[in-house]
């Protein structure tokens, strides 16, 4: 893969589950070292896209490639790559913060001694080495998500996939998670982020997507989008019932 | 730090790496296991309860010499090998009960997200629980001795009763873990994985010998495999022959492992 590369290219995805279509002919492409969102009201097809990028999820046509690697024939390639932070934060509440970091960098392919120096640093930067020890169940909602981020991050991946990772944080906690993931931005690493707080597409996202009833109804930059209004006010009037 | 990422890698590699990856997994599931007591409860002090408790209530039934099969055999040396299986098979749904948590959680597909072998977290939650049957089984002869069970065979009688029940209970984890993954809802799986394994454990000559049962059990009891690993371990304590029920129990392992297991790797693997 080369720097024009884009880091992800979706071409004609279908997927229905059933009777339920939820992407039709989805087409959409993000550059490398950008930070792309992915905006929809619930049911658009946000989540359903995030899988089979992250080759959770095979689509029944259409054609998906990440970081040079088609997900359906190399999902190998593409898991060794890339960091994904679901809706759900896919920790052990059984485990502390710092079992559940090393098991997921060794399960990425780190060996033991590798894993645990980048628990101790990713526990730093996420401000958790107090709390490294504490099983993961005596954590707080924004503690979760930090060390959700921290587990994607373990493998240095060069694409992040976030799936509506500020959800049910508070306001300070949603902060935080940003300061984190602009520092990540400026790192350099690929950041694919599905949200439903249009103020975080507005301040962060280089580009945005916005997905309705499974089909690209618009992209463009933020500012683009908005033209002379708001950002909500262009999402409603995209996403309203009609509006396709 | 460097880290190097392989993405073609030679099929023995690629082996190594499962077992790697499915020794990681198991390891994370006992290390649950020790972190948190609690969850030892059912595995490992319920048996004990279920035993005292059922020698105490039916073990001075006088049994022997009433049905071919436990002449010579006290009733608890019959009832014993019984509930030491009926304890395997009633353990066995925790095993689909854990994948279902970690696909509720999210933790599933944070493992699937990653370059691991997807056969390693079923091949993971099995080692872990091998170890599980294997302590269960442990305790459950050390705590039977006082109460009237003998292993006539002594140390490797105990080991090989121990195997057994190991690989019985690893057969019907695979049952449940395919049931599970079938089911695919916690709650419900919960409260619907546990009625086989009684029923299997009660429609066998677990606890009475196959020709006590209703009619309509019998034809049934003498195919299950509860009948034939509690016959093995009769068999094994007082150095009986094993040829025929160890065949018979071979049979139902190889078909368990591969049949369920067969099922349960694909539907793992289709959830999508």
């Amino acid at each position: 893969m080369n720097d024009l590369t884009p880091a992800i290219e979706v071409s004609g995805v279908r997927k229905a589950f059933g009777q339920v279509t939820a992407l039709d002919g989805v087409d959409l492409s993000v550059a490398p070292g950008s930070l792309t969102a992915l905006l929809g009201p619930n049911g658009a097809g946000k989540t359903t896209l995030v899988r089979i990028i992250a080759t959770l999820s095979r689509a029944d046509e259409g054609r998906v490639r990440v970081l040079g690697f088609d997900v359906a024939a190399q999902p190998k390639q593409v898991r060794a790559r890339i960091g994904l932070t679901g809706q759900f934060a896919g920790l052990d509440d059984g485990l502390s913060g710092r079992d559940n970091l090393i098991l997921i960098g060794r399960l990425a392919g780190l060996r033991r001694r590798q894993a645990v120096e980048r628990a101790g640093e990713l526990a730093a930067t996420f401000g958790l080495t107090d709390a490294t020890n504490r099983l993961v169940r005596t954590y707080s909602g924004g503690m979760r998500r930090r060390l959700d981020l921290a587990a994607s991050l373990m493998a240095r991946p060069a694409l992040l996939v976030l799936d509506e990772p500020t959800t049910g944080l508070d306001p300070a906690s949603r902060q935080q998670l940003w300061t984190e993931l602009g520092a990540l931005r400026a790192a350099g690493t690929t950041m694919l982020l599905t949200t439903q707080y249009l103020e975080e597409a507005d301040r962060f996202a280089d580009f945005v997507y916005v997905l309705n009833h499974g089909t690209v109804v618009a992209s463009g930059t933020a500012a683009q989008l908005k033209g002379t209004g708001s950002l909500d006010e262009a999402f409603l009037a995209l996403t309203r019932e009609g509006a396709i | 730090m460097t880290i190097a990422i392989a993405t073609e890698a030679p099929t023995a590699a690629i082996r190594l790496r499962a077992v790697r990856d499915s020794g990681l997994i198991a390891g994370r599931n006992l290390r649950v296991l020790r972190k948190n007591p609690g969850r030892m409860l059912y595995p490992l002090v319920q048996p004990l309860i279920l035993l005292v408790m059922q020698v105490s209530v039916f073990g001075n039934l006088a049994l022997a010499g009433h049905a071919s099969g436990t002449v010579g055999m006290s009733y608890r040396e019959f009832l014993i090998p019984g509930i030491i299986i009926q304890n395997a098979a009633l353990t066995a749904p925790t095993t689909g009960l854990a994948l279902l948590r970690d696909a509720g959680s999210g933790l599933a597909d944070r493992f699937r997200s990653l370059p691991v072998s997807r056969a390693a977290v079923l091949a993971g939650r099995l080692g872990s629980d091998a170890v599980v049957f294997t302590v269960q089984a442990m305790l459950l002869l050390l705590v039977a001795a006082p109460l009237g069970f003998r292993v006539h065979t002594g140390l490797p009688g105990m080991l090989a009763i121990t195997g057994v029940t190991v690989v019985f209970g690893l057969s019907v984890a695979v049952l449940s873990a395919w049931l599970a993954l079938l089911i695919n809802d916690a709650e419900t799986a919960e409260r619907t994985l546990y009625f086989p394994a009684i029923a299997i454990a009660f429609i066998s000559s677990a606890f009475v010998p196959v020709g006590y049962l209703a009619g309509w059990m019998q034809p049934i009891a003498r195919v299950n495999p509860v009948t034939g690993a509690a016959a093995v371990i009769r068999s094994m304590a007082t150095g009986g022959g094993l040829a025929v029920p160890l065949l018979e129990l071979a049979c139902w392992g190889v078909f368990l492992f591969l049949v369920p297991g067969f099922l349960a790797a694909r539907r793992w693997q289709s959830q999508n």
